[in-house]
């Protein structure tokens, strides 16, 4: 009986040794660590670098620490103290619920758990993250600017064993010129300016740039042209939104040509607006294009009207319009919400030529339906190039479309890497992660 | 019969009625600028056939200052001709017809001193300024000017311009009934004041035809009251959608026999010698082109190439267009033909190889010797090529002219979201063309058959079936006033007599590579064996189909080229020949030679000889 319970006690004691000096060999610390200033960024970065201890096989990773000021210890300090006040506190008061004296017990405990904690002395450092074990770099951020921060690190094994500390040193983040994680943009922002460029000088040197005719463009000489033999006017709308809209600075630059049109064609032009802005702005291009189709005097400033900010007040003002004055040309260009079917069902019913034309792709549909012509998003902001017919303004939308092309191929070539990556080809889905994280995410 | 020594104003309309059955001798001239052109038709058994014609220089001009001393001359030669006299010793034409002289209708179109010479204005250049350009064109007039609001032109300019034009009359228009008024008159008080002189005679008072805004007519009364011959007529463009060409064009012959044509030298003769009105030639030539396509349900055009214009006529789906081309023409305008298709557009239909500074002198001389023609092989292959290219520009034009209301309001779908087409379109659709007609010198005239349809085909370009014809000795104006008073008469002439059937022109439309399959094809002919093969782009072939003869014509092309179904879709179709036959045409739609000369030249080298062009 009592050889079984000796050699219980012997491998019982052999199992505490070994446990007990595994709990302590701690993996070795790295080397050569050091703190810099992340090159390229906007100085919230400070790149933190070791190397790993030779022989060094237990290693589950490293942890970075950053060193606290005085200031920081103190605060931290005071956290740990209330900290252990509110957990004491709290503990004594809710067992403690029959003396009547229980709030006094419980502060004398919080008081207590409070001295007990500082006793403990102040923390001079806080983990700020980690880092695996093939990973020698670490990149601590946000940081604050300009302030030296000490960091240090420690390696520590499966168990969570830490290292002794390797310390870092300080160093203190700084803001660059360029941002070095935007790289890509640099080559592609002089890869697009140079194609934009150099068709805007092709166009300029006299080649030939074909724009695809836009029907709708084409038929303001026609709509104009239609409320002339009529007799009656051109209701033009720029939208309900203000300058800042870049859809109402498209409706008001169209509403030059059609101004001049109906200058030309001595037809009379009513632009009622919803913005008071958008009345000075198209009181100015209405004037300008009077002037140069030479006909200053037949410009009347009284039919560019501001009528109201709110949205279905003006709508109700304008179809009003249009059913008593019965314009025989309806022209929308802007930016459109419900207001579209509104005015151009009411446009359908008087039988004007209508003409509508915005980015705003839930209305386009509206458009279509009740409209004649309608410019759809890129060719309404093309309109301008357009109808001027100036090798600049056309070189430029040539280069544009350029562009535009090179990221199509772009998207595509995108799709088809991050497909066979997704199929398992290493190749295709590395050059599809550096597509989208390096290229892309810049 | 009337006394040709006192001749009396007669309306044709009140001359008693014809009565078709009996009708055997019709005379019908055509007064020309320089030559007054006469045919007779008779009834030879049941039907009419035109038998003999006559050609005599126009006497509109001095010494002889009278019309109808050239129409007496050229009426003299048929009756020589025809051995039957025509004409009584006191110079009058014999009527009614007996068994040995005289004839039982007289008609007549006149193009003389220029023809009938207009200016049209209109509100909107593309609106109503068309629709009254059109409704001068198509009555057979010379549209000097079109005066618009948007014509670019400041009021003093439109003022000198209509000051310089001396018209035969005016014809205005401008706003909807119910519409623009303003702009209309203003129209009005730029022509009143400007005075425009006529050209004939001081005592003339200008006829002008309103037929604009019915609004504006009593404003338009007063500002024509004085000094000018006003006729108000219903609005061209009542409404936008619909144009109303009729009634004005009406009027305008009306003006033309009333006005024009009784202050012209001979006129009041020979108007009251017509059994059916005056007519100027080439709205005859519409007239006889429209009633054709109408009675055999087809779409048809119809040109004219002169020494200095051309003329264009197409009935699309029923509606009529003519066009005049004033700067393209074979003699007096072949400068300009040069000038604006340029030498080496020209060139690229020569097959030979020639100096383009000589053929810039031949071009030249021609100007300066109009009435000369062609005495080599080369000045034949060069007159050619240039009758292609100013048939090709004349054809631009018109299908530019010939176009749908502008204005109009446009119905729309969601689906019609990528898809949205302009509202005006040409409607002169070459697959949908059955009928070309050429007549004038060049195409009249050129030594063999397949030279004229060669040019019709390089110049118009037509598409899937098309009938090619020409007018042998350009009947078409007589025809054309003809019809108005004996349609059957009319219709049996121009089908045996007037038309002379090149044949049939199948052409498919696409690109290929040169040497790819265009179309296969299967002929049946009514007489001997079928023949069936295959066309490689590029080809042009030469089947021989003799006149009165038709085929079964089975063609399944490509599915990169169209011949009328679609692209790839077979068709089936009778076919008619010709003096010519068939011609194959695999060389695409639109045409498009090489630039390189020498590639050029070799490929018009291969569709000469496919053709048979020349020796």
């Amino acid at each position: 009986m009592r050889a079984p319970i000796v050699r219980f006690a012997l491998v019982s004691c052999a199992m505490l040794v070994v446990g007990a000096v595994r709990t302590h060999a701690a993996p070795p610390p790295p080397v050569e660590a050091s703190a810099h200033d992340l090159p390229w960024d906007d100085g919230t970065a400070i790149e933190i670098t070791w190397r790993a201890p030779e022989s060094a096989t237990n290693i589950a990773g490293y942890r970075v620490y950053r060193l606290l000021s005085t200031e920081e210890q103190k605060r931290a300090l005071r956290d740990r103290r209330v900290a252990a006040a509110d957990v004491a506190w709290k503990a004594a008061y809710e067992s403690n619920t029959s003396a009547s004296d229980r709030i006094e017990l419980a502060t004398a405990a919080a008081t207590a758990a409070a001295e007990r904690a500082g006793a403990e002395g102040m923390p001079d450092e806080v983990a700020v993250g980690t880092a695996a074990a093939n990973a020698l770099r670490y990149v601590a951020a946000p940081v604050e600017s300009g302030r030296a921060i000490a960091f240090r690190v420690r390696s520590f094994d499966a168990d969570g064993n830490e290292s002794p500390a390797a310390e870092a040193g300080s160093a203190a983040a700084t803001i660059e010129i360029f941002l070095g994680t935007r790289a890509w943009f640099f080559p592609l922002l002089i890869g697009l300016c140079a194609i934009i460029i150099g068709c805007i000088l092709l166009a300029r040197a006299g080649r030939p740039i074909k724009v695809r005719r836009i029907a709708g463009l084409d038929a303001i000489d026609e709509a104009v042209g239609r409320a002339t033999e009529m007799g009656r006017p051109v209701l033009y709308i720029a939208g309900v939104q203000d300058m800042d809209n870049v859809q109402t600075v498209a409706g008001v630059t169209i509403l030059g040509r059609v101004a001049k049109i109906a200058a030309e064609y001595d037809a009379k032009i009513e632009v009622p607006t919803a913005r008071s802005l958008v009345m000075t702005a198209a009181r100015d291009v209405v004037q300008t294009a009077y002037f140069e189709a030479g006909r200053h005097d037949a410009y009347n400033p009284d039919t560019i009207r501001y009528i109201t900010d709110e949205q279905f007040g003006y709508v109700a003002y304008v179809a009003g319009r249009m059913v008593r004055e019965k314009p025989a040309t309806c022209i929308y260009m802007g930016q459109f919400y419900a207001e579209s079917l509104l005015l151009s069902e009411n446009g359908n019913a008087i039988n004007a030529i209508q003409i509508a034309g915005t980015a705003e792709s839930s209305q386009l549909p509206f458009f279509v339906a009740a409209c004649d012509y309608t410019l759809i998003g890129e060719e309404f902001f093309a309109a301008s190039a357009y109808l001027a017919g100036e090798p600049t303004q056309l070189g430029s939308l040539f280069g544009q479309d350029v562009s535009k092309l090179i990221a199509m191929v772009v998207i595509v070539a995108g799709v088809i890497l991050s497909t066979l990556g997704g199929l398992g080809l290493s190749m295709p889905k590395a050059a599809s992660d550096y597509l989208a994280n390096s290229i892309l995410a810049s | 019969m009337m006394d040709g020594s006192s001749p009396t104003h007669t309306d044709p309309a009140s001359k008693p009625a014809i009565d078709p059955d009996r009708i055997r001798w019709i005379l019908a001239t055509d007064c020309g600028s320089t030559t007054t052109k006469a045919i007779l038709i008779e009834k030879v058994g049941n039907e009419y056939r035109q038998t003999q014609r006559g050609e005599a220089p126009t006497t509109v001009e001095e010494p002889f200052a009278d019309v109808t001393v050239g129409v007496v001359n050229a009426l003299t030669e048929i009756g020589e001709l025809a051995g039957r006299r025509f004409i009584d010793d006191a110079g009058n034409i014999i009527r009614p017809a007996t068994e040995t002289e005289g004839c039982d209708i007289y008609i007549s179109t006149s193009s003389a001193g220029g023809g009938l010479q207009m200016m049209v204005a209109g509100v909107v250049a593309q609106m109503t300024a068309a629709s009254a350009k059109r409704a001068a064109l198509g009555a057979g007039a010379i549209v000097m000017d079109t005066i618009a609001a948007n014509d670019k032109r400041k009021p003093h300019e439109q003022i000198q311009r209509i000051r310089e034009l001396r018209p035969d009359m005016v014809l205005i228009s401008g706003g909807t009934d119910g519409g623009n008024t303003h702009q209309v008159i203003q129209i009005a008080e730029l022509i009143a004041p400007a005075k425009p002189r006529p050209r004939f005679g001081g005592e003339y008072h200008l006829p002008i035809i309103f037929a604009g805004n019915r609004d504006a007519a009593p404003r338009i009364r007063e500002i024509f009251r004085d000094g000018f011959d006003l006729a108000v007529v219903d609005n061209l463009r009542p409404v936008l959608e619909q144009e109303n060409l009729g009634p004005a064009r009406d009027k305008i012959h009306d003006v033309f026999l009333e006005h024009v044509m009784a202050h012209a030298p001979g006129y009041d003769k020979l108007i009251s010698w017509a059994d059916a009105p005056i007519m100027p030639t080439p709205g005859a030539v519409g007239d006889i082109l429209q009633r054709i396509a109408e009675r055999d349900r087809i779409n048809a055009v119809g040109v004219d190439i002169g020494g200095a214009t051309t003329d264009v006529f197409s009935v699309f789906g029923g509606v009529f267009n003519r066009t005049v081309s004033a700067n393209l023409g074979m003699s007096y305008s072949i400068s300009n033909v040069c000038a604006e298709a340029t030498m080496p557009k020209v060139l690229r239909w020569v097959h030979l190889d020639m100096d383009e500074r000589e053929l810039r002198n031949r071009v030249k001389n021609k100007m300066i010797r109009p009435t000369t023609i062609p005495q080599t092989l080369e000045a034949l292959v060069f007159e050619q090529a240039v009758s292609r290219e100013a048939l090709r520009l004349a054809y631009l034009q018109h299908k530019e002219f010939a176009t749908t209301l502008k204005g109009v309001q446009q119905q729309r779908t969601v689906g019609d979201l990528f898809a949205q087409g302009s509202a005006s379109h040409s409607i002169v659709d070459n697959m949908k063309l059955d009928l070309l007609v050429a007549s004038g010198g060049v195409l009249s005239h050129a030594p063999r058959m397949e030279q004229t349809a060669a040019m019709l085909i390089d110049a118009f370009e037509p598409e899937g079936f098309t009938t090619l014809a020409k007018d042998s000795i350009f009947m078409m104006p007589h025809l054309g006033v003809l019809a108005s008073v004996h349609p059957r008469a009319a219709m049996e002439v121009f089908e045996r007599d007037c038309l002379i059937l090149l044949g049939t022109c199948i052409a498919a439309k696409g690109h290929g590579r040169p040497g790819k399959p265009c179309f296969a094809y299967r002929f049946t002919p009514s007489v001997g064996a079928a023949l069936a093969g295959e066309m490689h782009v590029g080809d042009l072939k030469l089947i021989r189909l003799t006149e009165g003869q038709t085929a079964e014509a089975e063609i399944v092309p490509d599915r990169h080229f169209d011949v009328g179904a679609g692209p790839g879709k077979p068709v089936r179709r009778t076919i008619r020949g010709g003096t010519v036959g068939i011609i194959l045409d695999a060389r695409g739609r639109p045409l498009e030679l090489p630039e390189d000369r020498a590639d050029c030249r070799a490929r018009m080298t291969r569709w000469v000889a496919d053709l048979e062009l020349y020796p």
